[in-house]
């Protein structure tokens, strides 16, 4: 019965190739336009680091302006970074998280340590960060590993280098234990990381969300690297004189990311309540002159907060929607038009003994196949139409490749919208009276 | 006119009106609204941005060798870069306009700390060939003079002595824009500094702030060891200039690296790509949404004629000219277009209302409704010519005939 169906759905379909090919490209296209921009909302909303997602934990504390908050439209917000003291008193040297990092990026000049070498030196940013940051985020390695735990408070002039800036200097061979120069300065390689490219950039998304990773990653304290000016935000508040370095430390500047991870809810507790008693003591000391607040929030959370999802992308992605409901409308009515115009056949059909369901089988297969020939074109149409966005910006060419979960709800969409534009006329067709369509014959 | 039988053909199939008229109605609303989006974005990338953009190229150093020497280098970069043939000026600055980054602080007419006093400003550290080297046009009062740039080789809090400030900076800060030359303008550590020039105007770094005007030159060049210049080109010079300065800068002086050598339309160009993604993004969605419509109009109106042949044969031998079933069928779809339309007005402020609220974008001018009924009439028109020809081509013997 299948295959007489399929048989007959084929026949019909073929009978009227302009009518079909209209229907079909119609799906297709609406289903190609909502892939595309599914994908692209897909690859920014998503959450690279969502196996953590219930450990790791941002840290915010509210140290802004009396007289406003951090965002003037939001005043339930919080500054997005930490000042120096901070940082280093309530993240650093709190023993409550299982791992943590206070961290920020730097333009450094990179060469190579051999005087002979051909590479040119270049100037890359680097992440000065902790030993942790490699195992809290889940970082791969190449070769080597992070750095340890004394590296950090000793700061020995290590590096772990980005597999690109490997490549560059060292060709891709193991560099673990050979050396590279930051600004002019001897660093020993420790590791190297394999490919690694998150998106969006979770960890740090003061300056974009879908940017390339840092190419070196040093200890944050080591002395001559504290002194380098940030290549990522500064904000300050208050009116405060900074003549110096260590004017600079203590001032109320935020400019340092904090990450901790907390292996259980009692410890995020524990950490919450230290950070909240942590506010009440510096509110003593006269700072912290806003209502007390603390923050800490999972990468999910994190993602939010920084609006990484634009409105942009939840418009086109609301138009596209839309864009397929005129292209299914645009079916149904081509399909009502196909059935209708088919009822003498039908009721002859009826008339010689078949029943409502035949008649129905038989044209929800013929429906089926437009469905499914629609989605399998809007799945083409959808990938071209990535390749397309990619050329738009160039933050898009990290929105690698098309996401096979995207792709099987596409088909998925083109198959259930196809039925659902065709049970109607299906139904209209099967409550069809042969007797008069007969009668004129 | 023959419309009530027109009417009337179309109740008995009442499904397939509806369905042309809401994919009509939805139409219209997504590309009033998609157009209106893309004229925004259109508008705000040709905003002028003061300086002579066409014409800039910025470029950056960084001394990284223990006998770079900042000062040394940066009087030796701006005589190599001046000297060139096709150069107008060159200037330290220590940002670009409309790429995205910069430094802002407030600025106040009175001293004080207080939150309303204060003016937001983006300022850019240049010395005394800044303006020129920027392109922007003085209006009022002087350029810097060599002597007042400051030359700090430690972090400062100190204010600088003077400072030239853009008319809608000048009108935010004193509530005029005249005679704002001579004026203290205030920081809020209680120092002052005198404005001594008004430029006529420039936009600053970040292209969706809205007090993108408001921005403040102040002469100084920062201790390093990261510098950059502004270079203005002689109209036509820049794309040779280009690879020109970068190579005479790297072999002058090998203590620092040179980088980010690249005109001025590399950084508005990046800041404004989300804004052309949008717009062509949007612009696709139109012209496809548009066309796959005026599509199923051909569709539906083909099936329509070819149900119908017989009762055009039969009207053709009752004596109805060509014209009169082209007609019929122009009408048809005038009316079925209308009504949809009638409900996609509705739809597209329904739409606008959503965008405004949920994402803080303007409301719908009405006017871009209006042009959208003018064009979907003629598509829908256009599209239903076609079928409607083949129509009245029906021969009127046709109806003498069984199917």
């Amino acid at each position: 019965m299948f295959a007489y169906h399929l048989r007959l759905g084929l026949k019909s379909l073929r009978r009227n190739p302009v009518l079909t090919a209209l229907m079909i490209g119609a799906i297709g296209l609406g289903i190609g336009v909502c892939m595309t921009t599914l994908n692209v909302y897909k690859l920014i909303s998503g959450n690279p680091i969502a196996h953590r997602n219930d450990v790791l934990f941002a840290v915010q504390l509210d140290s802004w302006d009396i007289q406003r908050a951090w965002n003037q439209d939001d005043p339930e917000s919080l500054p997005l970074e930490l000042t120096y003291r901070d940082a280093q008193q309530a993240v650093l040297q709190s023993d409550i998280p299982d791992r943590r990092v206070i961290m920020r990026k730097a333009a450094f000049v990179l060469a190579s340590n051999d005087e002979k070498s051909e590479v040119k030196p270049e100037i890359v940013i680097g992440r000065l960060t902790l030993g942790d940051f490699f195992a809290m985020f889940d970082v791969p390695f190449e070769y080597g590993g992070a750095w340890d735990k004394e590296a950090d408070s000793t700061s020995e002039p290590v590096v772990v280098l980005s597999k690109k800036s490997n490549d560059t200097l060292f060709g891709g061979e193991n560099s673990v234990g050979r050396s590279v120069r930051l600004d002019d300065i001897e660093y020993k390689v420790v590791g190297v990381m394999a490919d690694w490219q998150p998106v969006p950039l979770f960890y740090d998304l003061n300056n974009g969300s879908i940017n390339e990773i840092e190419q070196v990653f040093a200890p944050f304290s080591r002395g001559e690297l504290l002194e380098k000016s940030s290549a990522g935000n500064t904000n300050c508040w208050k009116p405060e004189e900074i003549n110096s370095l260590t004017e600079f430390l203590n001032s109320e500047c935020v400019w340092i990311q904090a990450w901790v991870e907390l292996a259980t809810p009692a410890k995020e507790q524990e950490y919450k309540t230290f950070l909240d008693a942590y506010v009440a003591e510096q509110k003593k000391l006269g700072r912290f002159a806003r209502p007390l607040k603390t923050k800490l929030s999972n990468p999910d959370g994190w993602l939010v907060i920084n609006e990484v999802v634009q409105n942009d992308n939840r418009v086109l992605l609301g138009i596209s929607f839309m864009f397929l409901a005129v292209c299914l409308l645009n079916t149904v009515g081509l399909l009502l038009a196909k059935f209708s115009g088919a009822a003498a056949v039908i009721s002859l059909r009826r008339a010689l003994g078949a029943s409502r369901m035949e008649i129905f089988r038989q044209h929800l297969m013929e429906v089926s196949i437009v469905g499914i020939v629609g989605g399998v074109l809007g799945l083409g149409l959808g990938y071209l139409g990535l390749l397309g966005a990619r050329q738009l910006d160039e933050g898009y060419e990290r929105l690698a490749q098309m996401e096979w979960t995207v792709g099987l709800m596409a088909l998925g969409i083109a198959l259930v919208s196809g039925v659902l534009a065709g049970l109607y006329p299906t139904w209209r067709i099967t409550r069809l009276q042969p007797a008069p369509y007969l009668k004129t014959q | 006119m023959e419309i009530r039988p027109i009417l009337s053909a179309m109740m008995r199939n009442k499904t397939g009106a509806i369905l042309v008229a809401l994919q009509i109605a939805i139409t219209l609303a997504v590309v009033t609204n998609a157009v209106f989006i893309i004229d925004q974005r259109l508008e705000k990338m040709a905003r002028d941005p003061g300086v002579d953009s066409p014409n800039l190229i910025f470029i950056q150093s960084i001394g990284y060798r223990p006998d770079y020497n900042h000062r040394n280098t940066i009087a030796e970069d701006l005589e190599l870069l001046r000297a060139e043939a096709g150069v107008v000026a060159a200037s330290p600055v220590s940002g670009v306009p409309l790429s995205g980054g910069g430094s802002s602080t407030g600025y106040r007419a009175k001293p004080g700390t207080d939150e309303a006093g204060n003016i937001p400003g983006n300022y850019y550290e240049v010395d005394e060939h800044g303006v020129a080297a920027f392109g922007v046009k003085l209006v009022a009062g002087r350029n810097f003079t060599p002597e007042i740039i400051q030359k700090p080789d430690q972090p400062t809090s100190e204010m600088v002595p003077e400072l030239i400030i853009t008319r809608a900076m000048a009108k935010e800060l004193f509530g005029t824009d005249d005679n704002a030359v001579g004026k203290p303008v205030y920081d809020s550590l209680g120092q002052n500094a005198t404005v001594v020039g008004v430029i006529e105007g420039m936009l600053g770094a970040w292209p969706n702030w809205d007090k993108l005007p408001q921005v403040v030159f102040h002469p100084l060049v920062d201790r390093g060891p990261n510098m950059r210049y502004v270079v203005r080109a002689e109209p036509g010079q820049r794309d040779r200039l280009i690879p020109l300065l970068e190579k005479k800068l790297i072999d002058a002086n090998d203590t620092r690296v040179i980088t980010w050598v690249r005109p001025h339309d590399y950084f508005t160009a990046r800041s404004y790509s989300d804004d052309r993604s949008m717009a062509t993004l949007l612009g696709v969605l139109t012209v496809l949404l548009v066309t796959t419509t005026a599509l199923g109009i051909v569709g539906l109106a083909s099936y329509t004629v070819n149900a119908r042949v017989k009762q055009i044969g039969t009207r053709r031998a009752m004596g109805a000219r060509r014209v009169d079933i082209l007609r019929y069928f122009m009408v048809e779809n005038w009316l079925l277009t209308t009504a949809g339309l009638v409900i996609g007005c509705v739809l597209a402020f329904v739409v606008s209302y959503w965008l405004s609220t949920a994402f803080e974008l303007p409301k719908l001018n009405p006017l871009y409704v209006l042009s959208g009924v003018a064009l979907m009439w003629v598509i829908g028109q256009m599209a239903v010519f076609v079928p409607a020809r083949r129509a009245s081509a029906v021969p009127p013997a046709i109806a003498t005939r069984t199917v």
